[in-house]
């Protein structure tokens, strides 16, 4: 195990560093001059020689991506020319929060998408089957934008069941002021037993967390059903069922184990796809996430902010890779003997 | 250990450590302090709780220090700081504001504010004369944001404490100036006792407003609250909004959504389509105002073929005004010459109209047109303006057919502002397309940026040097501030000049303001002087 630990840490690692040179490359090959996003379109030339000299843009290159790995590894991940505040805290109030959403809708996925892999699974060709694999088919396939939208004009504007926008209702922080440790507004809420803020984050959360979660509760339905069908075809499900096991003994009880193994590793891509794919989703409910953050960087062509947030979340796939990984040794014994 | 409890712990360690990786140590959200009375869930200001919910697309705050700031915050900073005079584009005049009367020199290079009294700031003390001289001393020292607005100033003098005296280097209107939206606030520079511009950053306030901070939420849905500031020399007798709560809304579906559920009392921008929506829902208002921002369709006056007037005459004369204006669908109205309605140089009659027969026979003169050679012409354009791309494709088609074809580019501002300002004269384009603004409501902001010779361009992207020209522009703030009559005539004549006998510019339209507000939001009416800002110390809270 320690061996396969430090096999994939050196991986990750080189990943992230090749993600910080092509994350500098494309700061530098965006068209366009930093120091005006900064300076503000009518700068006069000595404000944009100063935003230059300030960012160290009349470097030669070499020496600004040195400058660049030197600061990240220093924990300067730069100064947004939009907010003017360090990126490095920008992000820090920002993912928290499109954590906490995408982290609900995930459990959503895995609570909605494994029963429904395993029921299908349970009755191949037949009627749940066919429902699971259709409902799976549309849910990755509904644009998530158009999803946002649908349901918030039906669920939230139309019937009036779940708020139309927003973390919580902003009234509260006058009334229940929340104290703050993790900055997820709902784990905070719980630990600190501040249950107005947390029963309005968690209507907040319904829909958005809805719109997130069905392309992964999709892709989990269908990956788990067909990797129940392949491992209850394998040798050990013909002894277990000659042992007198019954078909949902098979599935859940000997083959789902190993078959959640291409489900895990599947997670760890789902996951950092959800933080992206939420961009839209957190513009449409006013999810005070990394998603408005980035839409504002491109907007204002905040280069240090756009590179910030790439980074951010070429980070987490790493990292969310990683972590699979481990937990697939921690399942399956025979990942850890690779 | 079994499988699954083993994986039910991994996953309990991952989420800790996620959970510790954004940890925030311990701070608290929201206004623990506060004694006021709690809003309601809706906050669409109802008579009851008076707060007045502001949903602009953007983040509200990106610098809080009044000497600099130069960017979306006016919409809170107009209610938290005031400055001198107002604007009035009813009266095309200033008006008081903390000055409640001034006068000036016959040669307009002296000017004598007299100050209010009984106004304080929020930290206690006094406004007076000094207070209003270093704060304005300190917004020129930092020369920041629109700090130049002050270039005149020669010297600031607070002869006693309400009388405070300007000697200029040349004449200049400052009582426009002082109304101005940046860099006229007055402010206590004695707020901090460290260093102040840091405790600025902090979303801290020294203003003299009726509101002031009372939480500040960087990228939180609603990000900016202010309250009441109870020392208001104006008083708060009668009705008005105790709160002003900024809730950032990007999506303008969502924005719209807020609104018709009333959780919101005013939504800075729509599109046309919610924009009708909203002007047939009963528990909504609508409002059209003429900004001051009009699209500037700049052709080059220097080089390549538009070196000849007669094609930029051409050019003018191909634009599809009236179908460009009617695409718009109120988002625009038509222009009349370069200065927009409610600004002093605003001069009727100058409309212009599509004229393809006319652009026919001036193509011809120039050896181009149809049956002649090809004109060929680069056009470049905001990146994601869909105003803008709409009066290329008008503009593209209708040139097609003069067999005049445009290669229109569109480019982030930095590029397409890069391009323009070229050393190298051939790499600039032939028709620049760009938005114009003033930062105070005086035309002379259009001439001296954007028609004045520069050796380097800035602004100037029509490229147009004309000793002549200069000459006229130079004489406008002199006449603005000692004979307004004579100043109407100047700005009229050079507008003609300008437009119809140099032709280096065309005026599509003048960008419109399209508020929709709740029905119970009394007494509103957009200041275009002020952009996207609603004073809301002058609103009445309905029921």
């Amino acid at each position: 195990m320690p061996g396969y630990l430090i096999r994939r840490l050196g991986q990750a690692l080189l990943v992230v560093a090749g993600v910080i040179v092509l994350t500098f490359a494309v700061m530098r090959l965006v068209p366009g001059d930093p120091a005006v996003a900064y300076a503000g379109p009518k700068a006069t030339a000595a404000e944009l020689a100063d935003a230059r000299r300030r960012f160290g843009l009349d470097d030669p290159l070499p020496v600004q991506l040195w400058n660049y790995v030197r600061d990240l590894l220093g924990g300067d991940w730069g100064t947004s020319l939009h907010t003017r505040r360090p990126v490095r805290d920008d992000l820090f109030q920002a993912f928290p929060a499109s954590l906490e959403l995408v982290g609900v809708a995930l459990v959503v996925a895995l609570v909605a998408g494994i029963p429904l892999g395993i029921a299908a699974a349970r009755y191949k060709g037949r009627l749940p089957d066919l429902s699971v694999r259709l409902s799976s088919m549309l849910a990755v396939s509904v644009p998530v934008f158009w999803l946002a939208l649908a349901l918030q004009t039906v669920f939230a504007s139309g019937l009036g069941w779940f708020p139309v926008a927003g973390e919580y209702d902003a009234s509260l922080d006058r009334t229940s002021p929340l104290h703050l440790y993790t900055n997820i507004t709902a784990v905070d809420a719980l630990i600190t037993g501040n249950w107005p803020i947390l029963a309005s984050t968690l209507s907040h959360l319904v829909l958005p967390a809805l719109v997130i979660a069905a392309y992964p509760a999709g892709v989990v339905a269908q990956m788990t059903r067909a990797a129940l069908i392949e491992e209850s075809s394998r040798e050990h499900a013909r002894l277990e069922r000659a042992l007198g096991f019954g078909e949902t003994a098979v599935l859940t009880r000997f083959s789902l184990r190993p078959a959640l193994n291409p489900v895990l590793a599947l997670i760890a891509l789902v996951f950092a796809y959800s933080i992206v794919n939420g961009f839209l989703v957190e513009a449409v409910f006013n999810w005070p996430g990394l998603g408005r953050y980035a839409a504002d960087s491109i907007r204002s062509l905040d280069t240090p902010a756009i590179a910030g947030v790439t980074l951010l979340v070429a980070v987490l796939y790493v990292v969310a890779n990683l972590v699979v990984d481990l937990l697939q040794g921690v399942v399956d014994p025979r990942v850890r003997a690779r | 250990m079994r499988w699954h409890k083993r994986l039910l712990a991994a996953g309990a360690v991952a989420a800790v450590t996620l959970s510790a990786a954004a940890c925030a140590g311990g701070q608290v959200r929201g206004a623990a302090d506060s004694t006021e009375p709690a809003p309601s869930a809706g906050g669409a200001g109802s008579a009851a709780d008076s707060t007045f919910t502001y949903v602009p697309n953007l983040d509200v705050v990106t610098d809080w220090d009044p000497a600099s700031s130069y960017s979306n915050e006016i919409i809170a900073m107009q209610n938290i700081y005031e400055s001198l005079t107002r604007y009035n584009p009813q009266t095309k005049k200033a008006e008081p504001r903390l000055a409640s009367s001034w006068t000036s020199s016959p040669d307009g290079k002296k000017w004598t504010f007299t100050l209010r009294e009984g106004a304080t700031f929020h930290t206690g003390k006094p406004v007076d004369a000094a207070a209003a001289k270093a704060s304005i001393e300190r917004t020129i020292k930092e020369g920041q944001g629109a700090a130049y607005i002050w270039s005149a100033v020669k010297k600031i003098e607070a002869k006693d404490a309400t009388t405070l005296e300007f000697t200029l280097k040349y004449p200049t209107p400052l009582d426009l100036v002082a109304s101005a939206g940046y860099a006229a606030y007055v402010y206590d520079t004695t707020a901090a006792s460290g260093d102040l511009k840091k405790w600025f950053g902090e979303g801290h306030d020294a203003g003299s407003g009726p509101y002031t901070v009372e939480s500040w939420q960087k990228g939180k849905e609603t990000e900016l609250t202010l309250k009441a500031y109870d020392g208001y020399w104006g008083g708060w007798d009668g009705a008005h909004y105790k709160k002003l709560a900024f809730r950032v809304t990007p999506e303008l579906t969502t924005a719209w959504q807020l609104l018709q559920r009333g959780e919101v009392s005013f939504v800075q921008r729509l599109n046309s389509q919610l924009f009708a929506q909203a002007g047939n829902t009963n528990t909504v208002q609508t409002a059209q105002t003429p900004s001051f921002q009009n699209l500037l369709v700049l052709f080059n006056t220097a080089d390549g073929p538009l070196k000849d007037v007669k094609l930029r005459q051409a050019l003018q004369k191909a634009i599809d005004y009236d179908g460009l204006v009617a695409a718009l669908k109120g988002a625009g109205v038509a222009a009349s010459g370069l200065v927009p309605e409610g600004l002093l140089g605003y001069t009727q009659g100058l409309t212009p109209k599509q004229d393809l027969a006319g652009a026919e026979a001036l193509l011809k003169e120039a050896g181009y047109g149809p049956g002649g050679k090809q004109l060929e012409l680069s056009l470049t354009y905001a990146q994601g303006d869909s105003d803008q791309e709409l009066l290329v494709t008008l503009l593209s088609s209708a040139l097609d057919k003069l067999n005049v074809k445009l290669s229109a580019k569109p480019l982030q501002w930095t590029t397409q502002w890069d391009q323009g300002k070229a050393k190298d004269p051939a790499k600039r384009q032939d028709v620049f397309v760009m938005y114009w603004f003033p930062d105070y409501a005086d035309a002379y902001s259009w001439f001296v940026n954007v028609f004045h010779g520069e050796d380097a361009p800035q602004f100037n992207l029509s490229y147009l040097k004309d000793a002549a020209v200069d000459k006229e522009i130079d004489g406008l703030p002199a006449l603005t501030a000692t004979d307004q009559p004579a100043a109407e005539k100047a700005y009229s004549g050079l507008q003609e000049k300008i437009i119809n006998e140099k032709a280096a510019v065309a005026v599509p339209y003048v960008q419109t303001y399209q508020r929709a507000f709740a029905k119970s939001v009394q007494g509103y009416t957009d200041n275009p002087a002020y952009p996207n800002v609603v004073f809301a110390y002058d609103l009445k809270p309905g029921a």
